[in-house]
């Protein structure tokens, strides 16, 4: 999903599509792990896509400092602590926002490589 | 950006969750790979290189927790802090500079706030205006200090309630006050009863005056106590309310305390009491003209309403303003003056002027010093800036390699530029804060050159959150501006040459050069300045007060104000004055009505009438004294003769209507004819008689202080007509035995009665030049501060210059050059960067000399002789400064300097 240049992480194929991910996989699963994350978006993606953890966790932390996400401790599968986060409102209309950005992006895309 | 500063202080816990979470990820895939069947070792192996490197991770969270700069520049301070404790000569002079540069100038912006700046703690005091009348005043007496208005006219403003939301008005003046024990010359201010209500002062206790405590006059006997006097005088006793004091022994009651804080509206006089204007006849004995429109003694004050500017109540008040001097005009108490002159005094206006930091004349005097010195600290900080940038830029220079290091390694040019900004930074917060520890005392020691006689000044030494806001901001801006030139030079230097290079770099030679260069202009101007102040200073005791001060000493006593009658104080002054004069101490001994060498007069116009009647065309300065006043003091008599006793008798007795006037009188009002049997009078209208005869001409002495010269006339003392008496004694011998005597005599012929500033003349003279005094001290002080700081910077300059050249040094001696000719070298350096800084300097000093033109004494600003001095100063010692490492050069081995790395 990323390129590491540098010690940072450059996001340089589809920028904000980490995001967009992450918003739909825990608005439609609800509360999940960081791990649980990159295990779901795998599983969907029929393992296409693979989250560098490097990436994710400044994103799930952007993103929940912007208040998109909110971030609780709790008790996960194996019986050990783990964060858990979940969608909120805010966070919702963003997904919608850049659901539609998405689109418009892809369809346009998909435009010029037909009639090109 | 609120989150990001609270997750600063919850770092340690934000660090930890990540690390638990970042844990529980690795330890999730571990299991997972196992499970597929994985060794434990390489699934653990397979789960860290997938994760990749957790410190980037944590990085790149922690610049999500904390805006990236302010870690940045966290991280810089710390690194600065550790680099600074490993060189601690340089990190102390550094830290010294910016102490007293920030020191000084917090302590003068200080005064400069107080004196100058700061509006008076009252109510809305931006919407305060003062009264003056601009105009023929016609009035028939008037004392105080300026923007004076008569009490009548107060009442009227009272009145104008379309523009204002009340008027007020007050006189300063001294009392004898007892509050049960001795009686004592205390300050005091008369006010009018709207005087609390209209500035919003509230009590502490009791209550304050209102308007019915002005009423009638004499008929409300009451005072309000200031709290510091309060405090100290009655130590906080919660029953003062209902107690009886004493003021010019006549009894009043106390009704209150004002609010702490609230120390009148003068800066440079603070009142213990307030005394309602109906009892001014008490406070100000002999004075019963309260009810006098012609009689002007009070400053008058108005609050605008909310709804209205000074200009429209200016405007506003003119018509209202007119019709009344016309209607005052038509009273029969109205004096008869001539055609010409009622025509101005129809004409005239009352201009309104912002008083939002009260009356003071203390402002007045101090205003122009104070920003003057305001100046000269910038200036002084300025220097200290440039120092410590020299200072940064050497070790700079020092630290090249690591620099170097840095960009190679991948640090951007901002990044390096922001992390010297902020060592310099440090280094002048340190150094603002010792300087603000420093302050207090400075601006005590300022404070003591304020001479104070009978009224503290409001004036404090603390520090306020305003004072050290202004000094955060000051220290701030000095690193910003010291930091910033070796911040640019480093961004700006060859990477391959100078990891290459053997040595610093030569930019920051230029730099420095540079930098020493505007020092030495600096201190040229300062310096300058110095001299200037301090030959006003020598110039204006050299001068001297035209008597002989030595073994003089002067007192004061005020028989009337401690409850004698006239006659009785004649009586008493008289007695004093033969017991005086009968002591085997006292050579001579005088009694003048008012004192000398105070800043005050008493001053009139005077009609003089010798072949034609003419009216001075400024005011005379005038005084009362006994015979013998002259010689007492050392002055001569140049023509005619002194007063004698039979000219201080009462005419009905015998005595003679007579004058003495000083030279000056007779210069300008004779031109060159004797003076002698012309007769004056006292006012310019057309019915002031002038009935005295002129018998003598004293020498020009000075009255109000050293630098002025005036007309004066003199008038027999023939009885206190005011209040009091200053006596002149010329004493033999010692004068502690004197002085002691002195108080014997008063002390026998009443005890209760106090004897005020009784003090040498020479002490009176220094009193009276403290503004000078303090100009020429602290000028010269930080003239010798810029000169040191100039002279290390020169020095440190030169001596890098030899370190950096020796090679070449020993190069230029193996092919035989002498050590005269390496010393030349070195030398010609340091005078072409003198040369240089004077050559800037010079236009400024002209230019600067205008602004301070009017603080001089005899020396104008554009003095040569003083500018050459200064200029051979700074040259001879820049040139001994530069010597010192220049031998150092000259004694160079050139076989070792070639064979240096």
């Amino acid at each position: 999903m990323g390129e590491t240049r540098g010690g940072k992480h450059t996001n340089d194929r589809l920028q904000g599509t980490l995001d967009l991910l992450v918003l739909r996989t825990v608005a439609s699963r609800g509360p999940l792990h960081g791990y649980a994350i990159t295990v779901e978006i795998g599983a969907l993606s029929a393992n296409r896509l693979q989250v560098q953890e490097g990436s994710l966790y400044p994103a799930l932390h952007r993103m929940t400092q912007a208040g998109w996400l909110s971030a609780n401790w709790g008790a996960s599968e194996n019986g050990r602590r783990a964060r858990f986060y979940s969608i909120t409102a805010a966070g919702r209309r963003q997904l919608a926002d850049e659901e539609k950005n998405w689109a418009h992006l892809t369809g346009a895309v998909a435009r010029v490589l037909r009639h090109a | 950006m609120v989150k990001q500063l609270l997750n600063w202080f919850r770092l340690r816990r934000l660090e930890k969750d990540l690390d638990g979470e970042l844990m529980y990820h690795i330890d999730r895939r571990i299991d997972d790979l196992t499970r597929m069947g994985w060794s434990e070792f390489d699934a653990r192996r397979q789960a860290r290189l997938e994760i990749g490197g957790l410190t980037q991770i944590r990085e790149e969270v922690r610049d999500v927790w904390l805006t990236r700069w302010a870690r940045d520049f966290a991280y810089d301070l710390r690194f600065s802090a550790r680099s600074f404790l490993r060189s601690p000569l340089f990190t102390a002079i550094a830290v010294l500079s910016f102490a007293l540069g920030i020191g000084a100038t917090t302590a003068i912006y200080s005064l400069v706030d107080q004196v100058v700046l700061h509006a008076l703690p009252v109510r809305e005091p931006e919407r305060l205006v003062v009264f003056d009348w601009k105009g023929l005043t016609a009035s028939v007496n008037a004392f105080g200090t300026y923007n004076l208005l008569s009490y009548p006219l107060c009442r009227d403003l009272q009145q104008q309630e379309r523009f204002f939301d009340g008027a007020f008005c007050r006189a300063a003046t001294t009392i004898s006050l007892s509050t049960g024990g001795d009686h004592m010359p205390t300050a005091a201010e008369i006010v009018s009863g709207s005087y609390f209500p209209v500035l919003g002062i509230q009590p502490s206790i009791g209550r304050l005056f209102t308007n019915d405590d002005d009423g009638t006059p004499g008929a409300s006997p009451v005072v309000v106590l200031s709290y510091d006097f309060w405090k100290t005088q009655f130590a906080s006793a919660s029953d003062v309310v209902g107690r009886k004091v004493l003021v010019n022994r006549h009894p009043m009651t106390i009704i209150g305390v004002a609010a702490p804080g609230f120390r009148g509206i003068d800066v440079g006089e603070v009142p213990s009491l307030w005394i309602p204007a109906a009892m001014s006849a008490d406070a100000i004995p002999g004075f019963d003209q309260m009810l006098n429109r012609r009689v002007r003694w009070m400053q008058v004050f108005g609050r605008l309403r909310p709804d209205v500017t000074q200009a429209e109540a200016q405007a506003g008040l003119q018509p209202w303003f007119t019709a009344m001097l016309a209607e005052d005009a038509r009273r029969p108490e109205f004096p008869k003056i001539a055609a010409d002159r009622m025509q101005r005094y129809l004409a005239s206006a009352l201009e309104l002027a912002p008083a939002a930091q009260g009356h003071s004349p203390l402002r007045r005097r101090l205003s122009q010093p104070l920003w003057v010195l305001f100046g000269a600290t910038g200036v002084l900080l300025a220097l200290a800036c440039m120092n410590v940038a020299g200072l940064f830029l050497a070790r700079g220079s020092a630290r090249s390699r690591e620099i170097f290091t840095r960009l190679a390694l991948g640090a951007s040019r901002g990044r390096i530029g922001r992390q010297l900004l902020s060592d310099s930074i440090l280094v002048a917060l340190a150094g603002g804060l010792l300087g603000t520890v420093l302050a207090p005392a400075v601006m005590r020691a300022l404070i003591a050159f304020l001479p104070r006689d009978v009224a503290a000044n409001a004036l404090q030494s603390t520090l306020n959150p305003r004072l050290l806001l202004f000094a955060i901001l000051v220290s701030l801006i000095s690193g910003v501006l010291s930091g910033v030139a070796p911040a640019v030079q480093a961004g700006r230097r060859s990477l391959i040459a100078a990891l290459t290079q053997r040595g610093g770099a030569s930019g920051s030679l230029r730099l420095r050069r540079a930098i020493v260069t505007a020092q030495i202009a600096v201190t040229l101007i300062l310096v300058v300045g110095a001299a200037l102040f301090v030959r006003t200073l020598t110039a204006l005791v050299a001068k001297g007060p035209g008597f002989e001060t030595s073994n003089l000493i002067s007192f004061s006593i005020d028989p009337v104000r401690n409850g004698y009658s006239r006659v009785d104080a004649d009586r008493l002054i008289h007695g004093i004055h033969d017991e005086i004069n009968a002591l085997p101490s006292i050579q001579s001994a005088a009694v003048a009505n008012n004192p000398l060498l105070t800043g005050g007069s008493w001053n009139t116009q005077m009609t003089i009438q010798a072949d034609q009647r003419i009216t001075t065309d400024r005011e005379v300065y005038i005084n009362a004294v006994s015979p013998e006043f002259f010689t007492t003091l050392g002055a001569r008599i140049v023509a005619g003769r002194d007063f004698v006793e039979r000219d201080t008798r009462p005419a009905s007795q015998g005595g003679l209507c007579v004058a003495i006037v000083n030279e000056d009188f007779a210069k300008r009002y004779f031109n060159g004819r004797s003076p002698l049997g012309a007769h004056v009078g006292l006012g310019s209208g057309p019915d002031a008689k002038a009935a005295v005869e002129i018998v003598g001409i004293a020498s020009n002495i000075s009255y109000r202080g050293v630098r002025e010269e005036r007309e004066q006339a003199y008038f027999p003392l023939v009885s206190c007509a005011t209040s009091g008496g200053t006596f002149y004694v010329r004493i033999r011998g010692s004068r502690e035995a004197a002085i002691e005597s002195i108080r014997t005599i008063v002390h026998h012929a009443d005890p209760t009665l106090p004897l005020s500033a009784i003090r040498t003349l020479d002490e009176q003279v220094g009193r009276s030049l403290t503004t000078e005094r303090m100009l020429a001290a602290l000028s010269a002080g930080f003239g010798v501060l810029a000169l040191l700081l100039s002279l290390v910077g020169l020095y440190g300059v030169v001596s890098f210059t030899v370190t950096q050249r020796t090679r070449e040094i020993g190069v230029r001696m193996a092919l035989g050059a002498t050590r005269l000719a390496t010393m030349w070298l070195l030398l010609r350096d340091a005078l072409a960067m003198t040369s240089l800084g004077i050559a800037i300097a010079l236009p400024s000093v002209w230019a600067l000399g205008r602004a301070i033109e009017s603080q001089l004494y005899g020396v104008k600003p554009t003095d040569p002789s003083t500018i050459a001095a200064a200029t051979v100063l700074l040259c001879s010692t820049t040139l001994i400064a530069a010597l010192i490492p220049a031998r150092r050069a000259a004694a160079v081995n050139p076989a070792d300097a070639l064979r240096l790395d």
